[in-house]
């Protein structure tokens, strides 16, 4: 069997001590497969968030193992994590995460200068990456001058600009409109299919779910089902 | 791309950028300004209480400092003054000898300072005669006359042209006697020279006080001050090699020094408060932006940027806010400098104090790279290195805790 592009293996995470300890996650076992268009579903406190956040190595389980391409992530210093932030997985968060002083072009540009990608490359692969989300045209504007269904497709270019291995989205579409929300399922639908990347989304929003092959469902930070289409 | 990040960061929030470059380059100038005026206080202080009486200088026996005894007669004095005339910044020089005499006016008698002085050079190296209120000052070919302060003139009862009987001990211990007759009454404003000093013709003096061609000093003088003070080295070479000292404006004038020495270890108190409240204030709005700012830190930091990286960032906004309010603060202040260095700071109300120092009621400023950049060097300075403070919070930053913490 191809091995798993992430496994989470018993995953617990508790907040607080004693009597206020909160489980968010109790037991987590799950794979990632290279491809995956999973949505992680569940109720508010079901624990989506934080087990994105521990795929994404941005926080740590209090038990358990995360390894991401067969490197566990517990043995990483704080600066390994941020490197493997940067080069293997791309991020798209539900308040967009935009830097406002800059442009749409000098957001996706950001991730590939932390990169260090030199200039030309790194203004044809983020002049790409827009044309690539539909944002063609619109490359020196703002975000505070686009509208949150603009804002968020850079914020998806910005996440596939540096070919990570594996997009995180965290309630992405909870800020939009049908129509956008729509749009942007569509557009992440199609990244998968045409270009093979591997989306997370954390999501309790149906008609996300209805774009994806794989439904994860998380109740009282236990995965209750996990199937696919 | 940090820097440019942190350019455009610190515009984010126009107003309040704006307000705090205002505090911060008014602060710069002020103290420029402050500066630069005290700066010019005091050289017109020196250059006052020097002109005056002692010179810019002064080529004496070395133990005449403290022992101004006429018998400390100055050795090889033709060859130090010909010396100090060659050396670049020094425009004139003039011989003195000086003793303590008892004067007299019938019944009434007071004792003072009697220097001898060559009424041809003196104008050169001092402005005595500038301060004459009634009569004359010395002139060449003068002879049995003196000079002196009104305070003295008045104890005396003397008028101009009135006899002065004068009685002292000249030089080897013979008796020095004279009677000379009042051509001048200067009016300094400093009460110990208007009523202790006198000036008589140097060979007059010569032939009171059996001094026999010898001197006491020479006064020397340049453009200015500074001229001097640039000299200072090479004259004090030739003083050595002669076997001599030679005295500069601070031990010639230690309670002018003394003086300045304490008015600047007092105006630095003001200063530390001025820039500790500026730092605190800059580093209060850029600490305020940076807890407001956690969340998007946090987004930064969860795309692989380092908490070093980000810190680095934001501390370059402290610096260009830093620098960008003390250069603006700099532009000002060395412009309103500039501007009073013509027309001058009038002080009517401290008219009789500075008179005492041979300072008048209109001081003009003086800039200097001193004054145009100690304070907002320290402003920057110190804004740099408390910058750590910031810094140091985001480095503890963790992603996920950073992106909570707005609320997301």
């Amino acid at each position: 069997m191809m091995q798993a592009l992430v496994t989470c293996r018993g995953l617990t995470k508790v907040f607080g001590k004693g009597e206020l300890a909160v489980h968010a996650l109790d037991g987590v076992d799950l794979d990632i497969h290279r491809g995956d268009f999973a949505t992680l579903a569940g109720p508010s406190g079901s624990g989506k968030t934080t087990l994105l956040n521990m795929i994404g190595a941005l926080d740590k389980p209090t038990s358990g193992e995360v390894t991401i391409e067969g490197t566990p992530l517990s043995t990483m210093s704080k600066a390994a994590l941020s490197e493997l932030r940067l080069e293997k997985i791309g991020f798209i968060f539900q308040a967009y995460n935009l830097i406002p002083v800059l442009s749409a072009l000098e957001n996706v540009e950001f991730v590939l200068q932390l990169q260090h990608v030199g200039a030309a490359e790194r203004r044809e692969r983020a002049t790409a990456a827009l044309h690539e989300v539909g944002l063609a045209g619109m490359e020196s504007r703002r975000p505070s001058a686009m509208s949150g269904g603009q804002q968020q497709r850079i914020a998806v270019a910005r996440a596939l600009v540096s070919r990570p291995s594996i997009v995180l989205a965290d309630e992405p579409t909870a800020n939009l409109d049908s129509t956008t929300t729509a749009e942007l399922m569509e557009l992440m639908s199609r990244l998968n299919r045409d270009n093979g990347i591997t989306f997370v989304i954390g999501t309790h929003d149906p008609r996300v779910m209805a774009h994806s092959q794989r439904h994860i469902e998380m109740i009282d930070g236990k995965i209750e089902s996990d199937t696919n289409d | 791309m940090l820097a440019s990040l942190a350019w455009r960061n610190i515009w984010r929030q126009p107003v309040r950028t704006g307000l705090s470059l205002l505090s911060m380059a008014l602060a710069a100038m002020l103290m420029v300004f402050i500066m630069s005026l005290q700066l010019g206080v005091y050289d017109t202080m020196k250059t006052g209480a020097l002109r005056l009486f002692d010179g810019f200088g002064q080529f004496q026996m070395p133990d005449y400092l403290e022992d101004p005894d006429i018998e400390h007669t100055l050795i090889n004095a033709d060859a130090i003054a010909q010396a100090a005339l060659q050396v670049d910044g020094v425009t004139a020089q003039s011989p003195r000898a000086g003793s303590f005499a008892i004067l007299a006016n019938g019944d009434i008698s007071f004792a003072a300072a009697v220097i001898g002085v060559d009424p041809a050079l003196e104008p050169g190296v001092t402005s005595l005669g500038s301060s004459i209120e009634q009569g004359r000052f010395l002139q060449p070919g003068d002879d049995a006359a003196i000079v002196m302060g009104i305070g003295l003139a008045r104890n005396l009862d003397l008028e101009l042209g009135d006899g002065v009987t004068m009685l002292g001990t000249g030089n080897n211990g013979s008796v020095a006697a004279d009677v000379l007759t009042l051509v001048g009454i200067f009016d300094t404003g400093i009460p110990m020279l208007d009523r202790q000093f006198t000036q008589m013709p140097l060979s007059r003096f010569d032939e009171t006080f059996g001094m026999q061609g010898n001197i006491n000093t020479i006064v020397v003088s340049g453009e200015n001050l500074s001229a001097i003070l640039s000299a200072e080295p090479q004259l004090r070479a030739i003083a050595a090699q002669n076997g001599v000292a030679f005295r500069n404006w601070e031990e010639l004038q230690p309670t002018v020094k003394q003086m300045i020495d304490l008015d600047i270890s007092t105006s630095m108190l003001t200063y530390i408060t001025m820039i500790v409240l500026v730092v605190f204030i800059i580093l209060n709005t850029l600490y305020m932006s940076v807890l407001e700012r956690t969340r998007e830190f946090g987004g930064l930091m969860a795309m692989g940027m380092r908490p070093g990286l980000i810190g680095r960032m934001v501390w370059l906004e402290l610096l260009f806010l830093a620098l960008l309010g003390n250069g603006i603060g700099i532009l000002l202040g060395s412009t309103l400098v500039t501007i009073f260095a013509n027309v001058g700071v009038s002080f009517p109300a401290m008219a009789e104090v500075f008179a005492q120092w041979g300072v008048p009621a209109v001081v003009y400023p003086m800039l200097s790279p001193l004054s145009m950049f100690l304070a907002p060097g320290v402003i920057v300075t110190a804004i740099a290195v408390l910058g750590f403070i910031p810094f140091r919070r985001i480095l503890r930053l963790e992603p996920v805790s950073a992106m909570a913490e707005a609320g997301t």
